[in-house]
């Protein structure tokens, strides 16, 4: 500190010297990181500097995908969730809705409200999943003859014209992802099926059913189903479980409804249909 | 009362006030996660519980105390009145309406997005803006500090800034520069979507921008605690500060290096490679050089104090220590507990071993222990420092106030060790509940019982700071109360390098830091493939 009296001495030769390490030590990392790490990392050694680099960046060469066989692929649904997709969905014309909805009614009930407790209920569905559920019996990925020729029928704006109009209907309760804290809803609760709806069982890898399908919980393209008939849930469990029906993107729904029990599957459906809206 | 001293009072209260009911969140949370029975047994309430307990703890609780502790040493250290006080109360308000403004859409259980956000989790736009105005007040707080160190500069030419205000001001910086990462990620990510005008967004862009801010934020938390080590420590010791220039080089690297590190938040993250990836572990390794110069300068300012005060031989001066003193009571328990705190975060930062604990609770474990730890029990010192000398009444009670320290330093400990043990085997975080019926989560039950216990230790130690906060509220008016005092240095600076006594040279280098090391990893997401994905809105209105 004896030639701290003159400023200007020490300002140089430290700002240069702050400068040099700072640079020494982001040289050495980038050295460490870009060329050196790569040669030891994972099974595929770069052959080059520059195949190092693209490793480090991230860019991964598939050499090997190419030229081993594949299986088919096996593509669940031709809906995905973009912008375009949930525009055009959301907003359809009730009104032309209508119109098309005539003839809906013979199997899907008057105002949307199925009587036959095989059929869904579908007034009050959520537009975004009615929308997804007719592109997939277009292109096939669900399979049910009747709809199928009623959805190649019916153009995409069509679709979202009848999704507007059924949401429209009072039938079943929107799921708003909301619902008043309910206490017992943990493991804690001892009732089977209440722990399954709104904790799951994660020794089976289990989600719980109401974080997507609600009450409490919303997830895009899932239908509420609360009040929805009966049979109808438990049957399209069973046709999950089976892969009979295989329209439920990334496979949540195969994976949860193999590993439910026959019984399981009875009292889920029978809980849902006769659980009561709440009132958020 | 002076006017002066209602700032800095005012934002204590604030700080704490939020803290109270943060704390018992907590406990409800760790009793939720536990076998034992909790009351109002929801887990959608604990999402709810955990996002108001981060947001408070993480956002609101340390900035209104930073905010107060700058305002206090502006006046303090610098020995004038601070330039721009209703500057300092329009931030004030501002992050008070911010904080309620944010915390009722999570009550109302319509933002349980944790205070990390998780995009592309998304919940109501009042909770990201009542985030957003908590920052825009305490950017308010940022330009008061660093305009009245150039005042100060100004009137002082050729003088070295005292250091408790150049290390105040390094925080506030610090924080300026950090913030701008998520209040990118929620302005340009995140409010689009939750506003309606966008369904999808890119998640891996909007966690990068995040990272900018999630590591940081802890040197922002630290800073004060660690303003109190340099400054207020020694002089309640009754010995000087080993070093002053030690102090400058410490906040300084601070400033520069703990910004470019944020990607080891997201080492086992898709969207980037592995060499920025390792880039910044190497960058984060020197985040640890200012605390382990910390730890020396103090460990020997304690040391010259012991001895001051007649302590001989080997160890014989820790013994000499007034560790009846709540302010170095408080230093001593925060780096014991620094220890175990920081060798964690070495463990988290290393590029390898991050994956054996990553995701799992060893990370929440680690920073409760950091910032309960090592951080807020010196905020709790510094209110016993601070607040006597603001409203003029003497602390009623030191052997009550360092009982608390020492109920909250057990508290901590017996909260946070066996929920590391508990990652390490493999407890997931982020839960609400655990089935364990299951036999590999019934090993970790005892575990997670002891941090239950723990928890309530914690509760208990910050009701009786309340209790001590609140008699000295009521107790009569000391006829003088002396000011507060800053530690000399064993030998005071005449004059330090201008490179220390200021911040602007220190700025280039850290932005260009920062864009060498996030300059690819954000750029990558302009020219790669469109990764956007579909918001998951919690409620059903955002996607209408």
């Amino acid at each position: 500190m004896s030639r701290g009296n003159d400023p200007s001495r020490l300002h140089n030769p430290w700002r240069f010297i702050a400068f040099a390490i700072v640079s020494a030590i982001v040289v050495v990392a980038f050295g460490l990181g870009f060329l050196l790490l790569p040669r030891y990392q994972g099974s595929h050694t770069p052959s080059s500097e520059k195949d190092s680099m693209y490793h480090a960046l991230g860019f991964h060469t598939h050499a090997n995908a190419s030229s081993s066989i594949q299986p088919p692929l096996k593509i669940p649904t031709y809906i995905a969730w973009t912008d375009t997709t949930i525009r055009q969905a959301a907003n359809g014309d009730p009104k032309r809705g209508e119109v098309i909805a005539q003839d809906c009614t013979a199997c899907h009930g008057e105002k949307g409200l199925s009587t036959q407790p095989w059929i869904p209920s579908l007034a009050g569905l959520d537009p975004l999943v009615l929308y997804k559920q007719l592109d997939d019996f277009r292109s096939g990925t669900r399979l049910s003859a009747p709809m199928s020729a009623i959805a190649q029928s019916l153009t995409p704006e069509q679709y979202a014209d009848l999704a507007a109009y059924f949401v429209s209907l009072p039938g079943l309760p929107e799921n708003r992802g909301e619902r008043p804290p309910r206490p017992h809803s943990s493991y804690r609760n001892h009732d089977p099926v209440e722990r399954l709806i709104y904790a799951g069982d994660p020794k089976r890898g289990i989600a719980a059913c109401a974080s997507c399908h609600g009450p409490g919980g919303y997830r895009i393209g899932a239908p509420a189903l609360t009040k929805q008939n009966e049979t109808y849930i438990d049957q399209q469990l069973h046709a999950f479980a089976q892969g009979t029906r295989a329209n439920d993107m990334n496979i949540p729904m195969r994976t949860i409804a193999a590993m439910l029990t026959e019984s399981e599957m009875r009292a889920l459906a029978q809980a849902y249909a006769n659980e009561q809206p709440q009132q958020p | 009362m002076e006017r002066n001293k209602l700032l800095p009072l005012a934002h204590l209260w604030a700080a704490f006030l939020c803290f109270l009911p943060a704390i018992g969140l907590g406990v409800w949370q760790m009793l939720m996660r536990s076998p034992l029975p909790a009351p109002a047994d929801d887990p959608n309430l604990y999402y709810a519980s955990v996002t108001a307990h981060g947001s408070i703890m993480a956002y609101v609780f340390p900035t209104f105390f930073a905010m107060g502790f700058g305002y206090a040493i502006a006046v303090s250290a610098l020995g004038r009145p601070l330039h721009g006080e209703k500057w300092a109360w329009a931030g004030f308000f501002l992050a008070v309406i911010g904080t309620v403004i944010a915390l009722v859409p999570v009550a109302a259980g319509r933002s349980s997005v944790l205070y990390t956000f998780y995009p592309p989790l998304v919940g109501s736009p009042w909770y990201y803006l009542g985030v957003a105005l908590v920052i825009i007040g305490s950017y308010f707080w940022i330009a008061l500090m660093v305009l009245n160190f150039r005042a100060w500069k100004r009137e002082n030419p050729g003088k070295p800034v005292p250091l408790a205000m150049f290390a105040i001001t390094a925080c506030a910086l610090l924080w300026g520069w950090t913030a701008l990462g998520a209040t990118s990620e929620v302005l340009f990510q995140i409010l689009p979507v939750t506003l309606g005008w966008r369904h999808t967004l890119d998640a891996g862009l909007a966690r990068t921008l995040f990272s900018i801010t999630l590591h940081a934020i802890v040197y922002f938390w630290l800073i004060p605690a660690y303003i109190a080590y340099y400054t207020l420590m020694p002089q309640a010791a009754g010995g000087r500060l080993y070093s002053d220039t030690m102090g400058r080089v410490t906040f300084v690297l601070f400033l520069v290096f703990s910004i470019p590190v944020g990607l080891h938040h997201l080492f086992m993250d898709p969207e980037h490679g592995a060499g920025f990836k390792f880039v910044q572990s190497v960058l984060t390794f020197m985040v640890a050089l200012p605390t382990l110069l910390t730890v020396f300068t103090i460990t020997a300012s304690l040391e010259i104090a012991g001895r001051a005060r007649g302590g001989k031989g080997l160890f014989g001066w820790i013994r000499a220590l007034p560790w009846d003193e709540p302010m170095v009571l408080a230093v001593g328990l925060s780096l014991l507990l620094l220890g175990p705190g920081g060798f964690g975060g070495l463990i988290n930062m290393s590029f390898a071993m991050n994956a054996m604990i990553h995701n799992t609770s060893w990370v929440t474990a680690h920073f409760h222990l950091i910032f309960g730890g090592a951080v807020v029990i010196v905020y709790f010192a510094i209110a016993y420092e601070l607040l006597p000398r603001l409203i003029g009444r003497p602390l009623v009670s030191k052997r009550l106030a360092c009982l608390q320290l020492w109920i909250w330093f057990w508290g901590i400990l017996i909260t946070t060790i066996p929920w590391h043990i508990a990652g390490l085997m493999g407890e997931p975080r982020r839960y609400a509940i655990f089935d364990y019926s299951d036999p590999v989560a019934a090993k970790m039950a005892p575990l997670v019982i002891l941090s239950v216990i723990g928890g309530l230790v914690v509760l208990s130690s910050v009701l009786l700071f309340f209790y001590v906060l609140l008699r000295t509220s009521f107790a009569p008016v000391a006829e003088s109360m002396l000011p507060i005092r800053y530690a000399l240095s064993v030998n005071p600076p005449a004059t330090v390098p201008p490179l220390l006594n200021g911040f602007a040279f220190w700025n280039v280098i850290l932005l260009a830091l920062v864009l060498i090391a996030y300059g690819y990893p954000i750029g990558q997401f302009f020219f790669l493939h469109n990764q956007n994905a579909p918001a998951c809105s919690l409620s059903r209105e955002i996607t209408k």
